[in-house]
């Protein structure tokens, strides 16, 4: 009876070049996908130097906060807030805040018609 | 509503082979094409970082060059021109010129800028001390209005968002208008080093502030965009004339046929020049962060800090949080003030979402687009070594 009678669709050779292009694709996907990974890797280490660079050039310097920024207390005592380091006095939210998304006509109008008294 | 101009400052060339590896980086969706098709760039949805075009592989996407128009300027003999550079082209700029990336090349990069031929020379490290100072003392305000201090009610809402990178403003304002009032209203410290340049600087050195040229030079593209935004006039003038990137600098040294590596190291000049470890590290992810922390620190407990550094805010992982217990003098309490740094825009849509759902634990949120903040913005060196 032809129903127990073996059928194959493929050829024993069709079978074995099938196979082997199975594997061939396996492989190459790993080998591009580790050539991938390893740009990454690589990228990744050149941000590491950058950021390493900066940090050890923080400790160099000799002063490492803000507030103790000589120039600073300057620019506060002698022209933001005269006579006293106060940030977000009048003249620091005039030169030194803005404002985002629909708020920036206001903002356009505002400083159009308030020149600043400084120029 | 997008209430800026759509610039197409980021576009592809011909030389585009359609890989798509582009829009894979891209963390607004903004280009579009398939496989095998030539790339374009949505510039309404773009907002400037200019990733896509570091890792192109092709070198086939660039910026809009603005290095003529600095040349010009420096020919001009009635304009004064002034430079500022920031944090992060110091360790990067070297690259350009044989070193090892994070070489730091700060006192060469000042040689060089003056025998380009700028009036003064001066540090955008100035102005990032100062929006610490104005950011910091914005925080402590809303903090203050949170536990209920009177006189402090027109403050904005916390947790409060930095301010600093100006794709993640244009990502806020075209995505997540409604969280626009926690972002700090601080400027930018290049747009506050333009401002006070204009004013005070132009006072003190009497120069007509009509005839100063503000030139920065940035590790990113964005701040192209940045600087042309309409509202950046309150010295009366535009606050930054130009921007051009690390990159271009390196063209602009080549071109004059310096011999960068032999120059001397020389030191920015005084007024808005001088700097603090605190703003070198803004160029780095969780860098606002820690040198708002330092600041923050010392002013509300008016100690002394014994270690400066704040490692838990450090790393590139792309989400970090860390909790710092400041002893308040002024409330004669200690307030834990829970802070996070978010580096790429991909992992802010969930931090964002909690703040508006209002599950935030945070006071304090530091969002830089870049993996690893501008040490590896879009005007940085590109390595195609890589490929």
């Amino acid at each position: 009876m032809s129903f127990f009678k073996e059928k194959s669709v493929f050829t024993r050779r069709q079978f074995v070049k099938g196979s082997g292009m199975l594997v061939a694709a396996a492989v190459l996907t790993g080998v591009f996908a580790k050539f991938g990974f390893d740009a990454f890797a690589a990228s990744d280490d050149y941000i590491e130097k950058r950021i390493a660079g900066m940090y050890s050039l923080d400790e160099s310097m000799a002063i490492r906060k803000s507030h103790e920024n000589p120039e600073i207390i300057q620019i506060y005592k002698e022209y933001l807030s005269p006579g006293e380091v106060k940030p977000v006095s009048e003249k620091a939210h005039h030169l030194l805040h803005t404002r985002y998304g629909k708020d920036i006509p206001d903002l356009m109008e505002h400083l159009k018609h308030d020149p600043t008294e400084a120029a | 509503m997008s209430t800026v101009l759509s610039t197409g400052l980021i576009q592809v060339t011909n030389a585009c082979k359609a890989c798509d590896h582009c829009t894979s980086i891209c963390p607004t969706g903004a280009i579009h094409g398939r496989l095998g098709q030539k790339h374009t760039i949505n510039s309404q949805k773009c907002i400037n970082c200019g990733q896509c075009l570091i890792n192109c592989p092709f070198g086939a996407i660039v910026d809009r060059p603005t290095l003529d128009i600095v040349k010009q300027a420096l020919n001009d003999p009635d304009k004064f021109v002034v430079v500022q550079e920031a944090p992060a082209v110091r360790v990067a700029l070297g690259e350009e010129f044989g070193l090892a990336p994070g070489t730091n090349v700060k006192g060469k990069m000042y040689a060089a800028l003056r025998k380009l031929g700028f009036d003064q020379v001066y540090d955008t490290e100035f102005s990032a001390d100062l929006t610490i100072m104005e950011e910091g003392t914005e925080l402590i305000h809303r903090i203050f209005n949170a536990v209920g201090v009177e006189g402090f009610e027109h403050t904005g809402p916390l947790p409060q968002f930095t301010s600093c990178c100006p794709a993640w403003v244009k990502y806020a304002e075209d995505k997540f208008p409604h969280v626009l009032p926690h972002i700090s209203s601080a400027k930018s410290p290049q747009q506050m080093f333009g401002a006070v340049a204009k004013t005070y600087a132009a006072q003190k050195l009497a120069v007509d502030p009509a005839d100063m040229f503000v030139v920065s030079v940035m590790p990113c593209t964005a701040k192209k965009y940045e600087c042309d935004r309409p509202e950046f006039i309150s010295s009366g003038f535009k606050d930054v004339d130009v921007v051009i990137t690390t990159r271009e600098l390196a063209q602009f040294i080549k071109d004059v046929g310096i011999d960068f590596l032999s120059l001397p190291d020389e030191k920015a000049d005084r007024l808005v020049g001088s700097s603090t470890g605190a703003a070198t590290i803004f160029g780095v992810t969780g860098g606002v962060m820690e040198a708002a922390l330092r600041t923050a620190y010392e002013i509300l407990s008016e100690e002394t800090l014994e270690k400066v550094e704040f490692t838990a805010v450090r790393g590139l992982q792309p989400v970090r949080e860390a909790s710092v217990n400041i002893p308040v003098k002024a409330l004669g309490k200690t307030v834990p003030v829970n802070v996070c740094v978010v580096t790429g825009l991909k992992y802010v849509d969930a931090v964002i979402e909690d703040v508006l759902a209002g599950r935030s634990k945070y006071h304090f949120i530091e969002v830089m687009n870049c993996h690893g903040g501008c040490i590896n913005g879009g005007g940085q060196p590109i390595r195609r070594d890589l490929y």
